[in-house]
C-alpha cells in the first residue's frame, strides 16, 4: 500500500497535470482539446495498424533509453544515442547492400552485429576521450551526433543513393537482411522480441552481475569505489560503450525491420524520447519497458492528432517535458510530506 | 588582403550568437548553475524573436521579447535547483525539451503551414563614424549591426565586472565556495537566481539574432547544434569572458570556413566540410580539458543546512 501511494501515485498525478496543461495549450491554439487528446491516447489501441506502429516506435525508444540508463548507472550522461543509432544504421545498411545476395541466416546477423559494432565504435570515441583526456562525455557524445548527421547525408546522397526517393535515402538492402515479421499484415517484426529479451538481460545484468555492481558502485559513490579498487574511469567508459552498442543495434533494427533502407530523418526524436524515458524510469531498466510503451503511445498519437485535428505534434513534446518536470517536483513534495508526517 | 577583410567581416557577426549564449552560460555557471538548455532556448529565442519582430515590425522588440522569455526559463531553472535542489542537469534537459517544443509550436501556431515563409528585414549595418574609415580595421570591426557592438561591449563589461570589481569577486565566490560566500553574508540563492535569469535571457537573445542576420525567417533546424557548441565553448574558455571571445572567434571562423568551402566547391563532399566545426571542437577539447578549469561548484546545488555541501 505504501509502495503504491508513494511510487505510483506521483506518476499518475504528474501525467494528469501535464495533460491538463497540454489541454490548455491546445485550447489556446483554438482547437478542441478533448478531441485532440482523445486521438493522442486512443490511436495506438483503436486499430491493428496503430498497435503495430506503437510497437515499432517502442523498439528504438527502449533501446535508446537503455543507451542512456546504462552509462547513467556509472553517473555518466550519454546524449549521443541518436548518433550511435545513425552510425549503427549506416553500418547495417552497408552490410545489407554490399552482401545483398547472401541468405538470411548469414546476412541478418551480420547486419545486426555491424550495427552494434558501429555503435560501440562511435561511443568508444567518447569513452576514449573521457578516459584518456578527461573530456566531458556530455559534450563529446552530443558533438558526435552532429558528425553522424553528415555521415548519413553523405552515404545517402553519394555512396548508395536512391535517385528516385525524392529526399536523401539509400537503395534497399537485400531481402536476406530484413527481419522476419509475425502474423498477417500489418505485422510486427522480430525486433520487438529482441528488444524485450535484451531489456530483461540488461536489467538482470546491471542488478546482479559483478560488473553491474561495480558500475552502480561507481555511480553511487565514486570515492568509495576507488578506495575499494574499482577502476572507476574504465567502468564509466565501459558503460558508455555498452550503451553505444545498444543504440547501434536500434539503428540496425530500424533498417532491417522498418525501412529496409536508410533515409534522412529516420532517427526522428529517438534521442529525446530515450532521455525522457530513462529519466522518468529513474534509471530502472525494468521500468524502462513500461515507460517507453507509454511514451510510444503518446508519440504515435501525436502524429495522428496532427493529421486529423491539425494540432501540431510539438504539443506532445511539451506534455512529455512537463510530465518529467512534474515527476521531479513530486520528489520535492514527497520529501516534504514525509518529513512532516 | 581583401579576401581576409571579407572573411573577418563575415566572422565577426557569426561570433555573436556564440558570444551571447556563451557569456550567458558563463554568467550562470560562475555562480554554480550549470544550464544545459542552450539548444532549446536558442530555438525558442529564434522563434519568439522572429514572431514578435514580424508582428510588431521591430527587431528590437523581437530581441527584447526573446530575452524576456529566456529569462523566465532561466529563472525556472534557478528556482528548481536553488530552492528545490533538484538535479541541475536533469532539470536543464527537461527545460531543453520544453523550450524546443514550445519554440516550434509557437511558430506553427502563429504562422501555420505556408509555401512562402513570412520575412522580417535583417538588421541594418551601423558604421561607426570615423572609426569605420580606418583601413582594414574599419570594415572588419566597425561596420556591423548594433547587436555586434552590444555583444562585444557585454563581453568586455563582464570581464571588467568579474575581475576588476569587488562585486565581481563576491559573484565568483558563489560558484567556487558557496558556504564561504554564505558565511561572508553574500546571498547565494539570490545571486544564483539573477545569474540564471541573465544567462537564460542572453541564450534566447542569441537565438533571436539568427533569423535577424541570416535568413529573415525561422526554420526548425536553424540553431543546428550551436547551443551544444556553446557549452563546449564555455568549457574551452575556462568560464572566463575574455577567453570565451577567443573561442567564439574560433567557432565562427570554422563556420564561415565551412560555408565558404561549400560554396567554392573544393572537391571534398560538402558533408565533410560541414563536420569540420564539430570535429575541430572534439580535437581542441582533448587538449583544452588539461588546463581549462571550471568553477568548483559548477552543477552542484548548495544546501545551507547540510554539512557536506559547500
Amino acid at each position: 500500500m505504501d509502495l503504491l501511494v508513494w511510487t505510483v501515485l506521483p506518476y499518475v498525478l504528474s501525467v494528469v497535470a501535464a495533460f491538463a496543461v497540454g489541454a490548455l495549450v491546445i485550447l489556446a491554439l483554438g482547437h478542441d482539446p478533448v478531441r485532440a487528446l482523445e486521438s493522442v491516447l486512443t490511436t495506438s489501441f483503436s486499430t491493428k495498424f496503430g498497435i503495430v506502429e506503437t510497437l515499432h516506435k517502442w523498439v528504438p525508444t527502449v533501446l535508446c533509453a537503455l543507451a542512456f540508463t546504462i552509462p547513467l548507472a556509472t553517473g555518466k550522461f550519454n546524449i549521443g544515442a541518436e548518433g550511435q543509432l545513425l552510425v549503427g544504421a549506416t553500418a547495417g545498411v552497408a552490410v545489407g547492400i554490399v552482401w545483398s545476395d547472401l541468405p538470411m541466416v548469414a546476412l541478418l546477423p551480420a547486419v545486426l552485429v555491424a550495427g552494434v559494432l558501429a555503435g560501440v565504435l562511435w561511443a568508444g570515441v567518447a569513452a576514449f576521450l573521457l578516459v584518456r583526456f578527461g573530456v566531458n562525455e556530455i559534450l563529446s557524445t552530443v558533438l558526435l551526433n552532429f558528425v553522424s548527421f553528415q555521415i548519413v547525408d553523405y552515404v545517402a546522397s553519394h555512396v548508395w543513393p536512391d535517385r528516385g526517393a525524392g529526399h536523401p535515402a539509400t537503395i534497399r538492402v537485400g531481402d536476406g537482411a530484413l527481419l522476419p515479421h509475425f502474423g498477417a499484415a500489418p505485422s510486427v517484426h522480430l525486433g520487438v522480441l529482441i528488444t524485450l529479451v535484451l531489456c530483461v538481460v540488461v536489467a538482470v545484468a546491471v542488478r546482479s552481475t559483478s560488473m553491474g555492481f561495480e558500475m552502480r558502485a561507481v555511480g553511487a559513490n565514486l570515492r568509495a569505489s576507488r578506495v575499494h579498487g574499482i577502476r572507476t574511469s574504465r567502468m564509466a567508459g565501459a558503460g558508455l560503450v555498452i550503451g553505444g552498442g545498444i543504440a547501434g543495434l536500434a539503428g540496425a533494427i530500424e533498417v532491417a525491420g522498418v525501412h529496409g533502407k536508410m533515409l534522412e530523418g529516420m532517427s526522428s526524436n529517438f534521442l529525446i524520447l530515450g532521455i525522457i524515458v530513462g529519466l522518468l524510469a529513474r534509471g530502472n531498466n525494468f521500468a524502462v519497458l513500461f515507460v517507453a510503451f507509454g511514451i510510444s503511445v503518446l508519440e504515435v498519437g501525436a502524429s495522428s492528432m496532427q493529421r486529423t485535428a491539425q494540432v501540431p505534434a510539438e504539443v506532445v513534446l511539451i506534455i512529455e517535458a512537463l510530465i518529467l518536470i512534474f515527476v521531479l517536483l513530486s520528489d520535492v513534495l514527497r520529501a516534504r510530506l514525509r518529513s512532516s508526517r | 588582403m581583401s579576401a581576409a577583410i571579407d572573411f573577418l567581416a563575415l566572422m565577426i557577426p557569426a561570433m555573436v550568437p556564440f558570444l551571447l549564449a556563451a557569456q550567458g552560460t558563463v554568467i550562470s555557471g560562475r555562480t554554480g548553475v550549470f544550464n544545459v538548455s542552450q539548444e532549446g532556448l536558442m530555438v525558442l529565442g529564434a522563434s519568439v524573436g522572429f514572431l514578435v519582430s514580424f508582428k510588431v515590425e521591430s527587431n528590437t522588440a523581437g530581441l527584447v521579447a526573446a530575452a524576456a522569455i529566456g529569462g523566465v526559463f532561466g529563472l525556472i531553472l534557478a528556482y528548481m535547483t536553488t530552492m528545490l535542489r533538484l538535479d541541475q542537469f536533469v532539470v536543464g534537459l527537461a527545460l531543453y525539451f520544453a523550450s524546443l517544443g514550445l519554440g516550434t509550436l509557437l511558430y506553427r501556431a502563429v504562422v501555420g503551414v505556408t509555401l512562402e515563409p513570412p520575412l522580417i528585414p535583417t538588421l541594418g549595418q551601423y558604421a561607426i563614424p570615423g572609426l569605420s574609415s580606418i583601413p582594414f580595421f574599419g570594415p572588419v570591426l566597425f561596420d556591423h549591426d548594433l547587436v555586434v557592438y552590444f555583444a562585444f561591449i557585454l563581453s568586455f563589461g563582464l570581464y571588467w565586472f568579474m575581475y576588476r570589481t569587488n562585486a565581481g569577486l563576491r559573484f565568483r565566490s558563489v560558484g567556487e565556495s558557496p558556504k564561504s560566500a554564505d558565511s561572508l553574508g553574500i546571498n547565494v540563492i539570490s545571486t544564483r537566481m539573477w545569474a540564471g535569469v541573465a544567462g537564460g535571457a542572453l541564450m534566447a537573445m542569441a537565438g533571436a539574432y539568427l533569423p535577424m542576420v541570416y535568413t529573415g525567417t525561422f526554420t526548425e533546424g536553424m540553431v543546428g547544434g550551436r547551443g551544444w557548441l556553446v557549452i563546449a565553448l564555455a568549457f574551452l574558455g575556462g568560464w572566463r569572458p575574455q577567453y570565451v571571445v577567443a573561442g567564439a572567434a574560433f567557432f565562427a571562423g570554422m563556420e564561415v570556413l565551412a560555408l565558404r568551402a561549400q560554396v567554392a566547391g573544393i572537391g571534398i563532399p560538402h558533408q565533410f566540410v560541414l563536420m569540420l566545426p564539430y570535429v575541430a571542437t572534439l580535437v581542441v577539447m582533448m587538449f583544452a580539458f588539461r588546463w581549462a578549469r571550471q568553477p568548483k561548484y559548477l552543477g552542484l546545488n548548495y544546501n545551507r543546512e547540510s554539512r557536506l555541501s559547500g
